[in-house]
């Protein structure tokens, strides 16, 4: 496969580690009352993909940058690759 | 014998004589030649044994989708079986041997096996050997492998090397013939980067193989000027001996190119090149295959396909046979009679299926229409053939042409499934491509020269464009557009003899048929029950034929049939080419710590930890046992003082405004609070709540920290911080780099530790314990200004400190240390010595931090500081994770102190049976203690901390043994750290 | 007390050899700086082009102090490598890292990473065989880098003029990177053919 890196173009995907789900981005606040209840869906529920699918990879062979990339789990098509630290910034996070 | 059936020149080389042998006898043959057109020019039809019932086969076809011709290539170490002698090269002194027969090729021992036909038809392995089932594995899969099969391995290493690599395009045209030579001028007048592969050692495909012309000029003629328009493009490069072997995701695409298969001996240079060939577009052209008809005894050496008989006469001067007969259901298989007694060869008859005006005449040929071949005749080779009008033609060689199927396969490697074109009686691609693909020439239908020629051009046009770049012109080529008419016609109905589809894995018309009655009809049970195009030819000839019969016999379309899947590789790639040069120490890097020469001349053992090599021990003279050299390096180091090179442990530079925040939320234990000249071990968890890793961590500025990180997990933390560091807290300020490779670091350890290294260390930077405490570190200098940094931490439980030096000192250092501890009696110690004093000290390692245990586990619950939110620490608060009776790192000594203890053994409680259900806990770690002169280990065992001094059982059955144990601390030195403080 | 002393050595030893028309040649006498950046990050470019008289490489590209001194690596979008020459000059001085400030992170990365250049007609040749990375030289144009992976080995690949690559790799598999250049080099040589 090759991925689009938003920075760096086209690189093959044997320069990248694969992690999962983008939504490993929405790391809970601990602080909450049910954190416990939010960690255990933040880190095990997942849904089962046959489509479009948000994924997390790093570019370890490569500028370390964590992307996320949007690829079909049918056809391995990639349409959009982002920053992953964009996108978390979009999400809110930030410190 | 000589060359009996070289008839002229063709594009060979005769003015050169090449000497080969096959089956030891004596041959020639010329330039330009591959073995299967000089076995035919030296009249050797018979030319090896069949895969099942040992059947005499000879040449079919003349390219790589040959399934008889299989030889033996080489000699010794270099022998090479199941070689399709059609697609190889002919050079001076090659060896060739037949394969799968027992005795001569003539006769051989296990054409009983043909007899034998009945009770070996398509599904009899699963009927015939089901029972008894112990017979299985003993009698009948030795016997179905020792006689049915291929050629022989030579069971030596492959002495030959091979190669990888990378290669970029615009676009990758793959195949040379009439469709890929014209997309590839265009491409390369345009100035796209363009690919050109073939699988031919020659460029031009079937241009070499036909009489058509192009402009005037002899189609192998413009084929050769056409490459030498391409060879002088520095934009297109030109790769020969060149296999694409599959389509891959995204473009990517994977080639074999043979270097050196054509030349006597390699030189040692790369055999093959397997290449990974990155192409924004690609035109596939990789023309189409002849496929056959099945009808009685058509696997006779003799019966060819009409398209390779005339291959052999116009490239390579050869006929195949003195006296041909063609039989045919299309207008291309005319062409072979054509050409042929145009060259002067006596075609006997040309016999066509269709009822229909014969489309040529052919001087001296009988001319039989609406009539099909239903038997051949001849022992070792064909003389005869019947037909269905119960006439026999005499014939020594019969050319067979079933139509052509356009190779369609790099266009299903992504599961694409191509559609039935009634018209042109042939599989064609689907509209549904991998992307970036398109398709030219005969392998999208194009079957004629003129409309090959023309689909490249206007095929490569539309990729120029796509790609963004100006087409040039097209130019205009005025090319031969001959007829290609054809009417299905599968197999002859009239025959009573066994018809073959599948030549290399034997599969009949019979086979079929059961097939069908036994309820296997769908194409991919069709194929596994009658291994129909499951050889090393994937039924290139075979399999359109297969299943068009399967069709008719349940009454579907073609279409309906439909085809198996099409998988890489397109031919047979080499195991040897997969692996490249990763072989033997090549297999993966070796990484050497900065003192690896040092240890290497002072006779270190070597142990491979992950990539690193690393000193196991440095045995002395008179030493004879590894543990003869571990327990001195221990007792020397807790007596006075050892030196250890610790440099493979992770080390990551964590610098910004916001580091102290940074590392109390990877950490759960926390930083921030550290003072700068300070170093704490540290712990980090996964966000389950498991252990993750280890190490400490020193502040040396406001806003510099160094991590340490286990050898093992240097390059996963680092990661995990970077995800830490971009997906969750983007807005802290905070940087990350590596430096584990900067620094050269060796602990020093033992009473004397401080001694030696107030040698080294510049007398500015004061060591002793007041101002350089336990934990304390610095940036100091040694040996007169060098920069360096000391951490005074301990893994020993020694008065220790690891110092670190620039890499480019590391042996160097090595030496200096222990010239300043000659008086000391300093000693180097090894990964050995070193696993034994932190086992004696209690310390966590890899073999408990295994994936599996909780900081509660190792008895550092307590650092999980619920002050703050650190990964990991909700979740390491669940319930099962903390169970009153959950597992707790302590200790174990046998209570026969003579007793040897062993890793992996697991706990019960004294007078329980050792089973699963009373299962404690398991011992971790273990060593031969020479301070506490007996075994010692680490391990987990439920609620260790209330149990210290009960003797349980240590149960290893799979060493058959068990020991008597007795719970103690971990920490069997030292248990209050006096010694490290001091 | 005999003086202790230090001896440095670099991770090749001053390899140097010749493979038919391209040489292959370990990197002397130059340090290597990680730069990175703070979330503030107009003080440190500023203080960068201040110090270092250079703009800040985006990733991908390289850029030169107009002195020649520094040459900046554009390897992450927040972190770059400088290389400048560590060789003693007469009067027993060497080049340092000048201080930029509270808002770049440095890192001493000079023993981390082995140098080779590989310069030569072959050299594009031998490098196919073991990178992943487009070479042709209007995509990998003069001036440009990369980190990537040649022989699971991290490789950090400058374009620096025609038919010359310089490459970082780490220090303790040197020898193993050293092979693989070696082995490439030998494996594109032309061969007489002998049939």
């Amino acid at each position: 496969m090759i991925i689009n890196h938003p920075l760096l173009g086209p690189r093959d995907a044997a320069e990248f580690v694969y992690l999962g789900d983008a939504s490993l981005i929405n790391r809970p606040d601990s602080a909450t009352s049910n954190a416990a209840e939010q960690f255990y869906e933040y880190l095990y529920l997942r849904d089962n993909v046959a489509g479009e699918m948000r994924e997390l990879w790093y570019h370890e062979q490569g500028d370390r940058s964590w992307l996320v990339v949007t690829r079909n789990t049918l056809t391995h098509e990639i349409s959009n690759v982002e920053l992953a630290r964009d996108v978390a910034r979009a999400q809110g996070r930030n410190r | 014998m000589s060359q009996v059936n070289r008839i002229e020149q063709g594009l060979v080389d005769t003015n050169r004589e090449l000497k080969f042998t096959f089956n030891d006898k004596l041959y020639i043959a010329h330039p330009g030649d591959t073995l299967a057109s000089a076995l035919l020019a030296n009249g050797q039809r018979l030319v090896g044994r069949s895969f099942k019932y040992h059947r005499p086969r000879g040449i079919f076809s003349c390219g790589s989708e040959e399934p008889n011709a299989l030889v033996e290539l080489r000699r010794g170490a270099y022998l090479e079986p199941n070689t399709r002698a059609t697609v190889t090269e002919l050079f001076d002194g090659l060896q060739a041997r037949s394969q799968n027969h027992r005795g001569p090729l003539g006769f051989d021992l296990m054409g009983i096996n043909d007899l034998l036909s009945p009770f070996l038809s398509a599904g009899f392995y699963y009927k015939t050997f089901m029972w008894p089932k112990a017979f299985w594995e003993k009698l009948y899969e030795p016997v179905i492998r020792a006689s049915a099969g291929l050629g022989s391995l030579s069971g030596l290493p492959d002495p030959d090397s091979y190669d990888k690599g990378f290669l970029h395009a615009d676009i990758l045209i793959i195949g040379a013939g009439s469709a890929g030579l014209s997309a590839a001028l265009l491409a390369g007048e345009s100035g796209a980067r363009v690919i050109l592969a073939d699988e031919d050692f020659k460029l031009g495909g079937r241009l070499h193989a036909e009489t058509l012309q192009v402009d005037g000029k002899s189609g192998s003629q413009w084929a050769t000027s056409t490459v030498k328009t391409l060879s002088k493009m520095d934009n297109v490069r030109l790769m020969s001996r060149t296999t694409v072997y599959g389509a891959f995701d995204h473009g990517i695409y994977g080639a074999l190119e043979r270097k050196t298969d054509h030349l006597a001996s390699a030189h040692g240079m790369p055999r093959q090149v397997l290449w990974r060939i990155y192409a924004k577009r690609s035109i596939v052209c990789t023309g189409a295959t002849e496929r056959s008809i099945a009808f009685g005894n058509n696997d006779r050496p003799g019966v060819m396909l009409a398209g390779a008989v005339r291959a052999y006469a116009n490239r390579w001067g050869v006929t195949p046979g003195k006296r041909v007969a063609v039989f045919t259901n299309n207008d291309d298989g005319w062409r072979t009679a054509t050409d042929l007694v145009n060259k002067g060869v006596e075609v006997s008859a040309v016999i066509d299926s269709r009822s229909i005006e014969a489309p040529a005449s052919v001087a001296g040929a009988s001319i039989i229409m609406g009539t099909n071949v239903i038997d051949t005749m001849g022992r070792a080779g064909i003389h005869t053939i019947a037909l269905s009008n119960k006439q026999t033609i005499k014939c020594d060689c019969l050319a067979v042409s079933g139509g052509w199927n356009p190779n369609v396969h790099l266009t299903c490697h992504q599961r694409g499934r191509p559609s039935w074109n009634e018209k042109q009686a042939c599989f064609l691609p689907d509209g549904v491509l991998p992307p970036g693909m398109h398709v030219a020439g005969a392998a999208n239908g194009a079957l004629s020269l003129s409309s090959a020629i023309n689909s490249g051009f206007l095929v490569a046009t539309d990729v120029l464009q796509s790609l963004n770049l100006n087409a040039a012109k097209m130019p205009s080529v005025n090319a031969d557009d001959e007829s290609t008419n054809i009417e299905p016609f599968w197999h002859s109905k009239q025959s009573t003899k066994r018809c073959w589809i599948d030549l290399q894995n034997d599969v009949t018309t019979k086979d079929i048929v059961v097939s069908h009655q036994d309820g296997f009809r769908a194409v991919e049970h069709l194929k596994r029950y009658t291994t129909l195009g499951m050889a090393t030819d994937q039924g290139k000839t075979s399999n359109v034929l297969g299943l068009a019969i399967m069709a008719e016999h349940s009454g579907k379309s073609i279409q309906e049939t439909g085809t198996t899947i099409f998988r890489p590789p397109y031919s047979p790639v080499p195991i040897g080419a997969l692996a490249g040069r990763s072989r033997g120490k090549e297999f993966k890097p070796t990484r050497k710590t900065p003192s690896h020469d040092w240890a290497e001349a002072r006779g270190a053992v070597f142990v491979e930890t992950g990539n690193w090599l690393r000193a196991q021990w440095f045995p002395i003279e008179g030493e004879t046992h590894w543990r003869e050299s571990v327990d001195r390096e221990v007792l020397q180091t807790r007596n006075s003082v050892g030196i250890c090179d610790v440099s493979t442990l992770g080390k990551i530079d964590v610098q910004g405004k916001d580091a102290g925040e940074f590392l109390d939320r990877v950490y759960a234990n926390t930083f921030s609070t550290l003072a700068v000249g300070k170093v704490r071990y540290g712990i980090m968890l996964r966000e389950d709540g498991i252990l993750m890793d280890d190490g400490t961590t020193a502040r040396m500025g406001e806003h510099h920290y160094v991590m340490t990180t286990t050898t093992a997990n240097a390059v996963s933390v680092f990661r995990h911080l970077e995800f830490c560091r971009q997906c969750l807290w983007p807005g802290l300020d905070v940087q990350l780099i590596s430096a584990t490779e900067q620094w050269a670091q060796y602990a020093v350890a033992g009473p004397n530790a401080r001694k030696l290294l107030q040698k080294v260390v510049d007398p500015d930077f004061p060591i002793d314990n007041e101002n350089f405490p336990f934990m304390a570190c610095s940036d100091i200098t040694v040996c007169g200004g060098i920069g360096a940094r000391l951490f005074r931490i301990s893994f020993s439980g020694e008065l220790a400190y690891e110092i670190a030096v620039p890499t480019r000192y590391g042996n160097s250092i090595m030496e200096t240390l222990l010239q300043a501890g000659e008086e000391f009696d300093a000693v180097p110690y090894g990964t050995e010595a070193l696993g034994v004093m932190r086992v004696e000290k209690g310390h966590a390692a890899g073999n408990e931090l295994n994936g599996q245990t909780t900081a509660a586990n190792i008895g550092l619950g307590r650092m999980v500081s619920k002050k703050k939110d650190s990964i990991g620490n909700t979740l390491s608060e669940r319930e099962g994770m903390n169970r009153e009776n959950g597992l707790v790192l302590v200790g174990f000594k046998p209570v026969n102190s003579a007793s040897t203890l062993s890793a992996g053994a697991h706990f019960v409680t004294r007078g329980n049976a050792a089973t699963t259900e009373n299962d404690e806990g398991w011992m971790t770690s273990v060593a031969y203690s020479p301070t506490l002169e007996c075994s010692i280990g680490l391990g987990f065992i439920q609620r260790g901390q209330a149990r210290m001094g009960e003797i349980v059982e240590a149960a290893d059955p799979l060493r058959g043994k068990s020991t008597s144990v007795e719970i103690v601390s971990p920490h069997f030195i030292d248990p209050d750290g006096e010694r490290l403080r001091g | 007390m005999a003086e202790l002393t230090l001896k440095a050595q670099t991770p090749l030893r001053g390899y140097s050899n010749r493979f038919g028309d391209t040489r292959l040649s370990e990197l002397s006498d130059t340090a290597i700086y990680s730069i990175g950046l703070a979330l503030e990050t107009a003080p440190a470019l500023k203080a960068i082009k201040n110090s270092l008289g250079t703009d800040w490489p985006e990733p991908g590209k390289s850029a030169s102090s107009t002195d020649g001194v520094y040459r900046l690596l554009g390897l992450q979008a927040d972190q770059v490598f400088v290389l400048f020459s560590a060789a003693t000059a007469s009067d027993g001085q060497s080049q340092q890292l000048p201080n930029l400030g509270q808002n770049t992170y440095t890192t001493d990365q000079s023993d981390s990473w082995a140098g080779l250049y590989i310069e030569g007609l072959s050299a594009v040749a031998a490098l196919e065989r073991i990178c992943p990375i487009d070479l042709h030289s209007s995509v990998f144009e003069i001036g440009r880098v990369t980190r990537t992976s040649m022989e699971h080995l991290a490789v950090i690949i400058l374009h620096e003029a025609e038919n010359r690559y310089l490459l970082l790799s780490p220090t303790s598999s040197a020898q193993s990177f050293l092979h693989a250049l070696e082995t490439s080099l030998q494996n594109v040589i032309p061969i007489p053919i002998d049939n």
